[in-house]
């Protein structure tokens, strides 16, 4: 703790903490999408069909621009790329929506969560973060501050950062395995059978313990002096 | 073919986390593969009539 308490302070403008906090509260919003969907599939047992699992792909893709801002410093190709990434996702979530209205029998795939089905939640998150891009692309401040990321500042700020990007790496990893016993190498099944899952508290403790490894993890990497050596101090 | 696309993301992760300059071209290429394989299962046809 010490070690944490003691760090060595990298001055950061206002501007660039305010955009670090908008792009950390983004990454716990996704994390929040992908912790539903994978207590849908390892609670319920409900396993995701292909486009579920192309929008999966779009929201890790998402989570690049943060992860980024984060690590590597504030930039606008960051969130351009996270543009990008809703823009495939936003096809693969409008896609499924249309062919579930297309047949006004259809029940649709899946659960609904609060009224809509995931993948209708997944189109209003692509949607929320291209306009969310959009209006940090706008605002120039924190690009001029030349950022070079919080990778090498101590503080319970990065901790939470490093908590969120660890987070989605581990979801990944997780969503990324889970493919194989479902589909194989090969294209996957339209519509999938269920499985035996943990049961809807057993979900959410597996979710849960995602994020606590994190959690470990991000603190392990802050407190360890070999890793952290402050290497620039920004502006 | 769907495992691919998160091993290509996996890619980009771990490229992000060692600093290295392709991390954008091949998080552009994980997004087209993302979009091929959403075209690769365009199977049913949507009526636009509905």
């Amino acid at each position: 703790m010490n070690i944490i308490n003691n760090a060595e302070r990298v001055f950061v403008s206002r501007e660039t903490q305010a955009a670090r906090i908008i792009n950390v509260l983004a990454l716990f919003a996704l994390i929040g999408v992908l912790a539903g969907s994978l207590h849908l599939q390892l609670g319920v047992g409900e396993q995701p069909c292909p486009l579920c699992l192309i929008q999966r792909s779009a929201m890790i893709g998402l989570a690049i621009g943060p992860v980024m801002n984060l690590l590597w410093g504030m930039k606008p190709a960051h969130y351009a790329l996270s543009i990008l990434a809703a823009m495939v996702g936003g096809a693969g979530s409008t896609r499924q929506i249309l062919l579930h209205i297309a047949d006004p029998n259809d029940p649709g795939y899946g659960p609904a969560v609060l009224g809509y089905h995931l993948y209708t939640w997944a189109f209003i998150t692509f949607a929320v973060a291209i306009v969310g891009c959009a209006f940090m692309l706008l605002w120039n401040k924190p690009f001029e501050a030349q950022d070079t990321g919080l990778r090498f500042q101590r503080s319970w700020f990065r901790i939470a950062a490093l908590t969120g990007i660890i987070w989605v790496f581990l979801d990944l990893l997780v969503i990324g395995i889970s493919v194989l016993p479902e589909c194989g190498l090969g294209m996957c099944p339209d519509d999938p059978e269920n499985i035996t899952g943990a049961g809807d508290v057993g979900g959410w403790l597996v979710v849960l313990s995602i994020g606590l490894l994190a959690f470990a993890i991000a603190v392990a990497i802050v407190s360890d002096r070999k890793v952290l050596k402050p290497r620039t101090q920004s502006t | 073919m769907m495992f691919s696309m998160f091993v290509l993301w996996f890619l980009v992760f771990v490229g992000i986390f060692m600093r290295r300059t392709w991390v954008p071209t091949l998080a552009i290429a994980a997004m087209v593969w993302t979009l091929v394989l959403l075209v690769l299962h365009m199977s049913d046809p949507i009526p636009l009539n509905f």
